[in-house]
């Protein structure tokens, strides 16, 4: 039996270190579509300039406000419409960010921008899911560190620890710095401070099934998590949620339970009955603002916040 | 639990250590397998865990009762009742409505019409396999081939040892059951090749069969949208998912039980490098077809007796053989294809041609041998669209799909290739290792050590690449 134990931990050393080198030659020597489950969504091939937001993020110190949560986030509070207003901000939103990811941006970035308030969206539906697409966003984009680690592993998911091993990788050969990603994707514009600008367009509202809402333990203890790391030195914090199109919103039928919970996790507003949008007018699909929403919901979170 | 889960990673070594634990304690070593199988059935769903508990127990009481009694007539009436009730389980759990919705239609076809109601049956997970376990020890000791267990608990454990609970490899008690009164001592060399069974079993489960899926659902699901090569690639696409998912679950099956000092009986024999049909039936799903031979072929005359006899003798074993799959004509049409192909080899006295390893002595096979391989393959490939198929009309539009001119054009398939490169990996370990029990047991034995480390690992890093990263049940749990 000590042969069997001995031999599968000689083994399993073995075994993890070949892994990581497949993985960087299967990553370098195998066309992209034999990458299953090596997902590396680095500089132009990621959502919502996600490259530039960490790129930057890491030369910004002090500001006001630190915005956190899904794309309803980066896509939702516009930077330039609060530096206007006289507040300093970051957007450190990111596509389908669960409570997962908010964590770990929080523990690397939190004490370097130290700010006076943290805008947490809370977008239920970032509770439901598991967060793998916005941990591959993060990893491809920022660095190889133990956050990042520990964050692939909270994933439980092989994909996001494939994507660590190739994130160390070109951290190590000095890769990860890239010269041509663009700021101008499609519709999408990246403006300074995190936030991603889409081209005006309207929206034909489709009728939605009836849901409700399923919070997901495991994010629901990341969050708490969060919010504990944020009391704990000392950050205020708000708890938004962002507005989506009318017609989904009110798909959902459990939106008072989800209110509940939230409320009693700490300071909270639901901007879906707080703010008049159209469907059609103010949004660009579902549940994103087009600018046209974004300047009327950002005047109101402005307006709350100089109150 | 599914053996792919990290649920089922967690509990085998944690119930491998507590059971070495005890290795001095035979009584408490067995009473941690019906507890650990029982604990590994409930993880689907408890509820059912008292139909295994049932049956436990009227088999047991059964059994004893054959062995006591001495006259014929109740010994039958003995054996009735386990078959009866056995059978009775599994048939209302896995028939009931097809039966009903047959009668119904049959009515309506003769002009009455009936009313009744289906009921919404969930079928327990692996009910058709323990239920012919059980089956056969009641059978043997009516036949006075075994005698019954001395202990219900070493008895529950064989109905109910969690690596072949679900999906088999189906045990005859007269094999498994006295390993359950021998003591069990530590074998390094056992359990090594266990887990080198167990990898492999892995990978043909999470790398091949998991991807054809992907494939054969879209194919399967709208025929019509794809050109004819692209319909035989799913159809062989199915052929390698279904030997992935299923002989891959009898490697876990087999080398979980070796960590535990048990040795199951063989569930597969590469048996798609069969040069016919009687010798893929040799080589597929054995535990099954032993079965079937045994406890129905055989008693209804076998191969002995006027050649009309045996005839209906093999379409009886394929036909009811594909309704042991599943309540649809599918299985039904799938073991009346198959009988149609194996019945002329029994006329002409050929079924028993092929009974070495192909190409035993050679490295390559020969060309002859290549062919009938590849023909018999082809055969069992279009069986096994009736398989897959949702119905019979379903089957007809792949199979009509099928004969066409774009058999000679590139399939229009998105990006299949690599597919084809795991299916070949596949196939060219399997052919290195078609003598022995699973094609790693002693693939690369030659070379040193870490040779051997670095290809196991090459396997590890195939799965973690080309695993599905949702949840994907074996496709025999369904039967």
């Amino acid at each position: 039996m000590k042969k069997l134990l001995t031999n599968i931990l000689s083994f399993s050393i073995f075994a993890i270190v070949l892994y990581v080198v497949l993985v960087i030659v299967w990553g370098e020597a195998t066309p992209q579509y034999y990458h299953k489950n090596l997902q590396y969504p680095a500089g132009n091939e990621g959502n919502g300039f996600m490259y530039h937001r960490m790129q930057e993020v890491d030369s910004v110190a002090n500001v006001d406000i630190l915005f956190l949560g899904s794309s309803h986030t980066y896509r939702g509070f516009d930077t330039r419409l609060f530096r206007n207003a006289g507040y300093t901000t970051f957007n450190l939103g990111s596509s389908n960010q669960t409570p997962i990811q908010t964590l770990a941006l929080l523990q690397r970035h939190l004490d370097r921008l130290h700010p006076k308030l943290v805008i947490y969206e809370v977008f239920p539906e970032t509770f439901e899911i598991d967060g793998v697409e916005s941990s591959l966003d993060i990893l491809a984009n920022d660095r190889a560190d133990f956050f990042a680690f520990n964050m692939a592993l909270k994933n439980k998911h092989i994909k996001p620890l494939n994507a660590f091993i190739y994130s160390l990788y070109e951290e190590i050969t000095g890769r990860k710095a890239k010269t041509d990603i663009a700021y101008t994707k499609g519709e999408d514009t990246y403006i300074k401070g995190g936030y991603a600008e889409k081209q005006y367009k309207t929206y034909a509202v489709p009728t939605f099934p009836p849901r409700t809402w399923q919070l997901h333990h495991q994010q629901v203890r990341n969050f708490e998590k969060s919010l504990h790391l944020l009391h704990e030195k000392g950050y205020e914090v708000w708890l938004v949620q962002a507005p989506l199109t009318t017609a989904l919103y009110q798909s959902i039928e459990n939106n008072d339970e989800i209110d509940n919970y939230f409320s009693n996790q700490g300071t909270y507003t639901n901007f879906n009955q707080l703010v008049e949008l159209s469907d059609s007018l103010h949004f660009y699909d579902q549940e994103h603002l087009n600018q046209e929403g974004v300047i009327l919901f950002n005047k109101k979170v402005i307006a709350l916040l100089n109150q | 639990m599914l053996f792919n889960s990290l649920d089922f990673a967690l509990f085998l070594p944690v119930v491998f250590a507590l059971y070495w634990l005890l290795h001095r304690h035979l009584k408490l070593q067995n009473l941690l397998i019906v507890l650990a199988s029982y604990f590994f059935y409930g993880w689907w769903d408890y509820r059912f865990l008292a139909l295994i508990v049932f049956s436990t127990v009227v088999d047991f009481v059964v059994g004893h009762f054959l062995f006591k009694t001495k006259h014929p007539r109740p010994r039958k009436w003995l054996l009735a009742t386990s078959i009866a009730v056995n059978l009775g389980l599994l048939g209302f759990f896995k028939y009931y409505n097809f039966f009903l919705e047959n009668f119904l239609a049959a009515f309506s076809f003769m002009g009455q019409e009936v009313s009744a109601n289906s009921l919404h049956i969930i079928l327990p997970v692996g009910i058709s396999f323990y239920t012919f376990q059980t089956l056969s020890y009641t059978i043997d000791i009516y036949r006075k081939k075994i005698q019954p267990a001395q202990s219900i608990i070493k008895f529950a454990a064989f109905v109910s040892f969690f690596p072949q609970l679900v999906a088999g490899p189906i045990e005859r008690a007269s094999k498994l059951l006295p390993q359950f009164s021998k003591p069990r001592t530590f074998n390094y060399l056992q359990a090594t090749d266990g887990l080198r069974q167990i990898l492999w079993g892995l990978f043909k489960k999470i790398v091949v069969a998991d991807n054809c899926a992907e494939y054969v659902n879209i194919i399967f699901s709208n025929p019509e949208n794809f050109n004819s090569s692209a319909l035989l690639l799913g159809a062989i696409f199915f052929a390698f998912q279904i030997y992935g998912d299923f002989s891959g679950y009898s490697d876990i099956a087999i080398g979980t039980a070796r960590l535990f000092g048990f040795n199951l009986m063989k569930n597969f024999a590469f048996p798609y490098f069969s040069r016919d049909v009687a010798e893929f039936w040799r080589r597929w799903h054995i535990s099954l077809s032993t079965w079937f031979r045994d406890y129905v072929y055989i008693p209804l005359g076998g191969s002995k007796g006027s050649q009309w006899k045996v005839v209906r003798n093999v379409f009886i074993i394929f036909l009811v053989s594909g309704f042991w799959h599943g309540a649809n004509w599918t299985f039904i049409v799938w073991g009346g294809l198959n009988a149609l192909y194996f019945v002329p080899l029994l006329l002409f006295k050929t079924n028993r041609k092929n009974l070495e390893t192909v190409a035993s002595k050679r490295i390559f096979p020969s060309l002859k041998e290549l062919t009938v391989i590849l023909f018999t393959f082809l055969l069992i490939t279009i069986s096994w669209v009736f398989f897959r198929a949702e119905n019979l009309s379903h089957a007809w539009v792949y199979l009509q799909g099928l004969v066409d001119f774009s058999i000679f054009q590139k399939p229009n398939l998105p990006k299949y290739d690599l597919l084809i490169w795991l299916i070949l990996f596949l196939i060219i370990i399997e052919w290195l290792g078609r003598k022995q029990e699973h094609a790693l047991e002693k693939l690369l034995f030659q070379q040193s050590k870490y040779v051997r480390w670095a290809f196991y690992s090459f396997i590890i890093f195939l799965m973690g690449m080309y695993m599905q990263t949702t949840e994907t049940p074996f496709i025999y749990f369904q039967f």
